[in-house]
C-alpha cells in the first residue's frame, strides 16, 4: 500500500503541473475578480471603500471567483477517468480529497496575491490592513477549498454541473463569509486599523476549517464508491 | 407496516396539542413587554426547534445509511429532512408575522435566529434540486447523506457565526422574559415543544407509511408482469 | 350556553390578537395543505390498487374460463365480474 504521503504528494503534484501548463482556472479567476472590483466601483457608485462596504465587495469578489474554480477541480478527474485510477490504485481515497484542498487552497492563494492588491489599489487609503488580513485569508481559504472540494466532487458526476456547486456551496460558507467579513471590516476603517472581536472571528474561522476539513475527509470514501 | 404505531400517535399528537392551545389560550399569563402578540412564541419557537432537531435526525440517519449501506435509511433521512423543511416554512412564516407585529417590518435582520433560520432553510431547500441532479439512483442515495452530513454539521455552525454577528446594540425581537420563564409559561412551552415534536414524528410516519404504499404498488405491478403507472418520482427514495 | 364559553378570553382586538391569529391561521393552513397532497397521493393509489386488482381478477378469471370452456375467449367472465358493484372485495369498506 502506497503510504498516504507519497500519494498525496503525486496528486498534489499532478493537478499543479497541470494547472500551470494549461492555466485554465487561475487567470480566469484573477481576471473575473479584477472584473468585478469595476462593477461593484460603477455598481456603488464609489471610489473609495473602507469598513464594512470594503469587506463585503472583496469577500463577495473572492468567493464568486473562488466559484469558478471550485466548479473546474474535479473535471480533469470525471473526463480522463481519473476517479477510476483513485478507486484501483492502491492508496487510501480520501487522499484524494486533501491533495484537491491543497491544490485548491493554492489556486486561491494565487488569486488573492493578484486580487487583493488591485483590491487595494483601487478602493483602498492605506495599505496598512494587508498584513493582518493575510491570517484571515488564509484561514477562510482553508473552510473555502474544504467545502468547495466536498461539494465539488459530488456535483461533477451530476448532470447540472455548473449550477450545483453554486447552488449548495453558498449557503454553506455562509458562516465562514460572516466571519471573514466582521474580521475584515476593522481592518478597513477609515479610522485606522482596528482588531475589534479579532479572536473571536479567527476561532469561527478556525471551527469551521476543523469541522468541515474533518468532515470531508471521513466522508469522501464514500464518494468515490462505485 | 410504517402504518403500524400511527393511529395510537396521531391521537396522542391531538391530545397533547388540545392540552397545549388551551394551556396557551387559557392559561399561561400575558406577558409584560409584547402582551399577546407573544402567545406566538409557543408557536413559533417550537417549530423552529423541532425543525432544526428533525434537520439532525436526518444528518443522523444519514450517517446510518452510509454506515449499514441500508437504503431504508435513505428513505429516513430523506422524510425527515422534508418534515423538517416544511416546518422551517412554518417557522419563517410566523416569525415574520411576529416581527411584523413587534418591529413592524415582515423581515428583520438583527433578530439573529430567524437569521439562522433562514440561512439553513437555504440550505435544505437544495437538498431537492441537489438529489434531482444525480441520475443514478444509488449514487443519489448516497450523495444525499454526504449533504445531510455536511447539512446537519453546517447548522450549530451557523447558529453560532450569526449569534456572534448579532449586533449588541439592537435588541433581540423576541427576547423573553429576563431572567427566563416563569413557571407557567415554562409548562405550556414545554407542552408546545412536545406537541410539535409528536406531530413531526406523526407526519414522518405518515409520508414513510404512504410511501411504503407506492412501493408495494410497484412490487405489485412488477410481480403481475402489469405495465407501471405514469409518474414516478425522480428524488423521492423507493421504500419497500 | 355553556358556562366554560364566557371563561374563554376573547380575542383583543388589537393589533397582537390579529397577527396572533395569522399565525395560528398559517399553521393550521400549512398542515391543511400537506393534508390535501396526502390525499392526492392517496388518491392515486387506491386508483392504481383498482387498476392492479381488476388485472388480477382477469388473469385469475382467463385460466378458470380456459378451463370451463376451452375455445372460448375470456370476455365473458372477467365482464360479469366487473358489473357487480365493487367486486367481491371492494364491499366491505
Amino acid at each position: 500500500m502506497t503510504p498516504s504521503r507519497t500519494a498525496f504528494a503525486a496528486i498534489l503534484g499532478k493537478d499543479l503541473r497541470a494547472e500551470l501548463r494549461t492555466l485554465q482556472s487561475l487567470p480566469a479567476m484573477a481576471l473575473f475578480a479584477i472584473t468585478s472590483f469595476v462593477i461593484f466601483r460603477f455598481g456603488l457608485n464609489r471610489t473609495h471603500l473602507s469598513g464594512s462596504l470594503a469587506a463585503g465587495v472583496l469577500w463577495a469578489t473572492l468567493l464568486f471567483a473562488a466559484v469558478l474554480g471550485i466548479n473546474r477541480l474535479f473535471v480533469a478527474e470525471r473526463e480522463e477517468g481519473g476517479f477510476d485510477a483513485i478507486r484501483l490504485a492502491p492508496i487510501d481515497r480520501s487522499v484524494l480529497f486533501t491533495a484537491k484542498v491543497a491544490a485548491l487552497i493554492v489556486y486561491l492563494a494565487a488569486l488573492e496575491l493578484i486580487a487583493v492588491p488591485i483590491f487595494a489599489l483601487f478602493f483602498l487609503t492605506s495599505a496598512a490592513s494587508l498584513a493582518p488580513l493575510i491570517i484571515v485569508l488564509v484561514l477562510a481559504d482553508i473552510g473555502l477549498a474544504a467545502t468547495g472540494t466536498l461539494i465539488s466532487s459530488m456535483a461533477v458526476n451530476s448532470r447540472a454541473r455548473d449550477l450545483l456547486v453554486p447552488l449548495v456551496l453558498l449557503p454553506l460558507v455562509v458562516p465562514l463569509m460572516i466571519a471573514a467579513t466582521a474580521a475584515t471590516e476593522p481592518l478597513m476603517l477609515l479610522g485606522g486599523v482596528s482588531y475589534h472581536r479579532f479572536g473571536t472571528w479567527l476561532t469561527v474561522l478556525g471551527l469551521y476549517d476543523l469541522i468541515f476539513a474533518l468532515l470531508g475527509y471521513a466522508v469522501f470514501d464514500f464518494l468515490l464508491e462505485d | 407496516m410504517y402504518g403500524k404505531g400511527l393511529r395510537p400517535l396521531s391521537i396522542a399528537t391531538v391530545i397533547a396539542f388540545a392540552i397545549t392551545l388551551s394551556l396557551v389560550f387559557f392559561y399561561a399569563p400575558i406577558e409584560a413587554d409584547q402582551g399577546f402578540l407573544q402567545k406566538i412564541f409557543y408557536l413559533h419557537v417550537p417549530l423552529a426547534i423541532v425543525a432544526l432537531c428533525g434537520f439532525i435526525v436526518g444528518g443522523i440517519f444519514a450517517v446510518l445509511h452510509l454506515r449499514r449501506d441500508d437504503p431504508r435509511y435513505d428513505a429516513y433521512s430523506y422524510v425527515s429532512i422534508h418534515i423538517s423543511v416544511i416546518f422551517a416554512v412554518g417557522a419563517l412564516l410566523t416569525g415574520s408575522i411576529w416581527a411584523k407585529g413587534s418591529w413592524g417590518h415582515w423581515w428583520v435582520w438583527n433578530e439573529p435566529t430567524l437569521v439562522s433560520f433562514l440561512i439553513v432553510f437555504l440550505l435544505y431547500a437544495t437538498y431537492y434540486p441537489f438529489r434531482y441532479a444525480i441520475e443514478d439512483r444509488q449514487r443519489q442515495a448516497r450523495y444525499a447523506s454526504v449533504f445531510a452530513i455536511t447539512a446537519g454539521a453546517f447548522v450549530p455552525l451557523n447558529f453560532l457565526a450569526v449569534r456572534a454577528s448579532a449586533s449588541l446594540v439592537h435588541p433581540r425581537v423576541f427576547a423573553t422574559a429576563e431572567g427566563g420563564l416563569p413557571g407557567s409559561m415554562m409548562l405550556t412551552f414545554l407542552c408546545a415543544i412536545g406537541s410539535m415534536a409528536l406531530l413531526w414524528t406523526t407526519l414522518v410516519k405518515f409520508e414513510l407509511s404512504a410511501k411504503s404504499a407506492q412501493g408495494q404498488m410497484k412490487r405489485l405491478r412488477r410481480a403481475l408482469d402489469a405495465p407501471t403507472s405514469a409518474a414516478t418520482s425522480r428524488i423521492a427514495p423507493e421504500v419497500h | 350556553m355553556p358556562a366554560w364559553l364566557f371563561a374563554a378570553p376573547s380575542i383583543p382586538n388589537d393589533v397582537g390578537g390579529k397577527y396572533v391569529a395569522g399565525a395560528y391561521i398559517v399553521f393550521v393552513l400549512l398542515l391543511l395543505i400537506y393534508v390535501a397532497i396526502m390525499g392526492m397521493k392517496l388518491a392515486r393509489i387506491e386508483r392504481d390498487l383498482r387498476e392492479v386488482a381488476e388485472i388480477a381478477e382477469s388473469r385469475t378469471a382467463a385460466p378458470a374460463a380456459d378451463q370451463a370452456a376451452p375455445g372460448r375467449g375470456s370476455q365473458e367472465p372477467s365482464i360479469s365480474d366487473s358489473l357487480a358493484p365493487g367486486g367481491s372485495r371492494g364491499g366491505g369498506a
